[in-house]
């Protein structure tokens, strides 16, 4: 291998560990819902590129970063709207009805978004677009730094979140013995439904830094990015945040890695013989978040 | 005459009415034209553009008086568009529904070509052979571009244009016009077959007219980085960059080469990316790309037929235009055929249509005459479009 060959798989990596902030954000929000309803809601990634699709009916009269904002606040309706339909009805004991009703959610939510815009791709507003670092021989992307920056936020927001409000005291009550919380007067649906829609928040920016990070925003986007979510929750550790920040980092590495060393017709095989090798060697992830006293 | 005799008169008024209005109904049959493709999944927009072409062209076609059937009676046109979702199981089961209709004579479609070769694959191949119990349907394709499919099957007619001629065609005016561009660099979406085979056919004609193609950059349909396919690019500099992809990944990769600094003399593009898609996903980034094309708001024809389809909420462009042809080709094959369209004449009006369109030497299209290929494909006029400004403008017409 030359040098320069050396210089690009470099380069190569570490772009993928940037745009790997966009599925370690889709993880968190895949995470945050698992660790409080030991649930997986395979709707998250469409819900997150549906709000990503909505905020842009402001995109001509407010400036990008409250398009942003926007996306994450839609999100955050979105997600009350995923909870009431798929779970807040559903016996929550029988793990497959939730699984099943997601799965169909997230199906339903792709097609509304084709038929709402007959599939073409649109355009996504970046901030820092043009901005570009030059680090030696090497490149940085200004607005990966800034999706970077934001998932750590969103990582550190959560943590706080968690650990010093009492809506955060009622979700971890909640996540390790629901009906001792309840016993303690919380409202088991109410934290329920708070999570999905912080969680749905999340997905919202999640949405929107995926499309800034393209470019486009495509109806296409929605099972990739559900695959990746997965494949960053398991690595991560299901439950674990910063796992999943982590595991994004790595997914995004690797990924690039091997469509470097490989090409793009074997790349995933290796991102997935590496999701069976933690399944096998480490199933509880990088950061396997510890069990509750049950 | 007395007012009890006019009373009588005026009452049988209604009865008269009644009698002509059915006669009428009688004289217009319902004429259906089946057709199928992509109208929802991420393609949606294809089956959405060709059903509204279709729609258009049976308007004015039925506005102009209809079609004249074989016992004289008048027919108007009815598009029936089914659903296929570019899946190629559900293609199938469309066509087969298409099939069992009795009102079924023909049908258009389908948009993709990963439809399109199962399909063909069901039909009969050699027509009259009696060991093949393939489906006897003559099916007349519109938007799948896949090069060749056609031979497949006797029943399976094609109006699709040569991608192979458009791109050696645009090849050699490059070669002549641009004669600073002496190298390629390829970008191509493995996992389309119309992207696949396209590349393979643009990389062929670029090397046999000389010109040097110093390799590929590879992506998927849905992938979401490219920033490793630009660097591979940006290394080689290469004086032309080709991009065999569909619009979502084709301005993915553009926006990419924006943030590299990759800046090739030339950009050369896929049939498909001549729309309104890659406009509305990166109009800048594209500026400059040049694609050759079957259809461009050139000729008076051509402008009204877009205008109609703009009436309808669609957009004109290569793919949608074919379909509008196709439905003034078969308004003229009914006609010459004597179709009857009548439930009992549902397998002879079959095999009249496919025994026309077989004999069909030439139709006129949108932008000229189109000629046909003996394995039943066909030979469409093109040109070469340029994105300027946030539009395709017309950049060359070859003879």
């Amino acid at each position: 291998m030359s040098w320069i060959d050396l210089l690009d798989l470099l380069q190569s990596v570490f772009d993928g560990v940037m745009f790997g902030t966009t599925y370690a954000l889709i993880g968190i929000g895949f995470t945050l819902i698992f660790g409080v309803m030991h649930k997986i809601n395979l709707s998250y990634a469409a819900a997150s590129i549906g709000a990503a699709y909505l905020s842009l009916l402001v995109v001509q009269i407010v400036p990008t970063p409250l398009v942003y904002l926007c996306a994450a606040l839609l999100g955050g309706v979105l997600g009350a709207l995923v909870y009431l339909v798929c779970f807040r009805f559903l016996p929550l004991n029988q793990p497959l009805a939730t699984l099943m009703s997601t799965v169909g959610m997230l199906l339903l939510l792709e097609e509304a978004i084709v038929h709402a815009t007959a599939g073409m791709p649109q355009n996504y507003p970046a901030v820092f677009a043009g901005v570009v670092f030059d680090i030696g021989p090497f490149m940085v992307r200004g607005d990966l730094l800034f999706v970077f920056a934001l998932g750590c936020l969103a990582m550190v927001g959560l943590k706080l979140m968690l650990e010093k409000t009492r809506l955060g005291l009622a979700t971890r009550a909640v996540a390790q013995q629901s009906v001792a919380a309840q016993l303690c007067g919380m409202s088991v649906s109410n934290t329920n439904a708070t999570t999905f829609v912080i969680a749905g928040f999340l997905g919202g920016t999640a949405g929107a830094m995926t499309g800034a990070a393209i470019g486009v925003l495509s109806p296409l986007l929605t099972l990739p990015m559900t695959v990746k979510g997965l494949v960053v929750t398991v690595i991560g550790g299901l439950g674990s945040i910063p796992g999943a920040i982590i595991a994004g980092l790595v997914v995004g590495g690797v990924e690039n890695l091997f469509q470097f060393l490989r090409g793009v017709s074997e790349r995933d095989i290796y991102v997935m013989l590496m999701l069976f090798a933690f399944l096998v060697f480490r199933p509880g992830g990088l950061f396997a978040a510890p069990g509750g006293r049950d | 005459m007395t007012s009890r005799s006019i009373r009588r008169v005026l009452s049988l008024v209604p009865i008269a009415a009644a009698l002509m209005a059915s006669t009428v109904q009688a004289q217009t049959r319902e004429v259906k034209i089946y057709a199928f493709g992509a109208k929802s999944g991420v393609v949606r927009i294809f089956g959405l553009n060709s059903e509204a072409a279709m729609k258009a062209a049976a308007e004015q076609i039925n506005k102009a008086g209809g079609v004249t059937l074989g016992d004289g009676a008048k027919g108007k046109l009815v598009i029936e568009y089914l659903d296929d979702r570019c899946n190629a199981e559900e293609g199938i089961n469309a066509l087969r529904r298409i099939a069992s209709q009795t009102d079924a004579f023909v049908a258009v479609g389908p948009t993709c070509s990963n439809v399109a070769e199962p399909a063909f694959g069901i039909l009969q191949k050699k027509v009259g052979d009696a060991s093949d119990s393939g489906l006897q349907f003559p099916l007349y394709t519109d938007v799948a571009a896949k090069g060749g499919l056609a031979a497949m099957s006797q029943w399976a007619f094609r109006n699709v244009p040569s991608e192979s001629a458009m791109y050696k065609s645009l090849f050699e005016w490059i070669k002549a016009t641009h004669p600073e561009v002496k190298t390629i660099w390829g970008g191509v979406e493995k996992d389309f077959a119309h992207s696949n085979a396209t590349y393979n056919v643009m990389k062929d004609h670029a090397s046999k007219i000389g010109f040097d193609v110093k390799g590929q950059s590879e992506w998927l349909l849905a992938d979401t980085s490219f920033s490793t396919q630009v660097r591979e690019m940006r290394r080689a500099e290469a004086d032309l960059v080709m991009i065999s992809a569909h619009p979502f990944t084709t301005c993915g990769v553009l926006k990419e080469m924006q943030r590299q600094s990759v800046k090739p003399k030339m950009l050369v593009g896929l049939t498909s990316s001549s729309s309104l898609e890659t406009l509305q996903g990166c109009a800048a980034q594209a500026e400059g790309m040049v694609i050759p094309t079957s259809f461009a708001p050139v000729t008076a024809d051509a402008r009204k037929a877009a205008q109609a389809v703009a009436a309808g909420g669609a957009n004109m462009d290569l793919h949608n235009a074919a379909a509008w042809e196709n439905i003034f080709t078969l308004k003229d094959l009914i006609e010459k055929s004597k179709i009857m369209a009548r439930p009992d004449t549902t397998q002879a009006d079959r095999n009249k249509m496919r025994e026309a369109l077989a004999n069909m030497k030439e139709t006129t299209g949108l932008l000229g005459k189109i000629g046909r290929t003996d394995d039943r494909e066909a030979i469409k006029p093109f040109l070469f479009v340029q994105a300027q400004k946030g539009e395709w403008a017309v950049a060359h017409k070859p003879n």
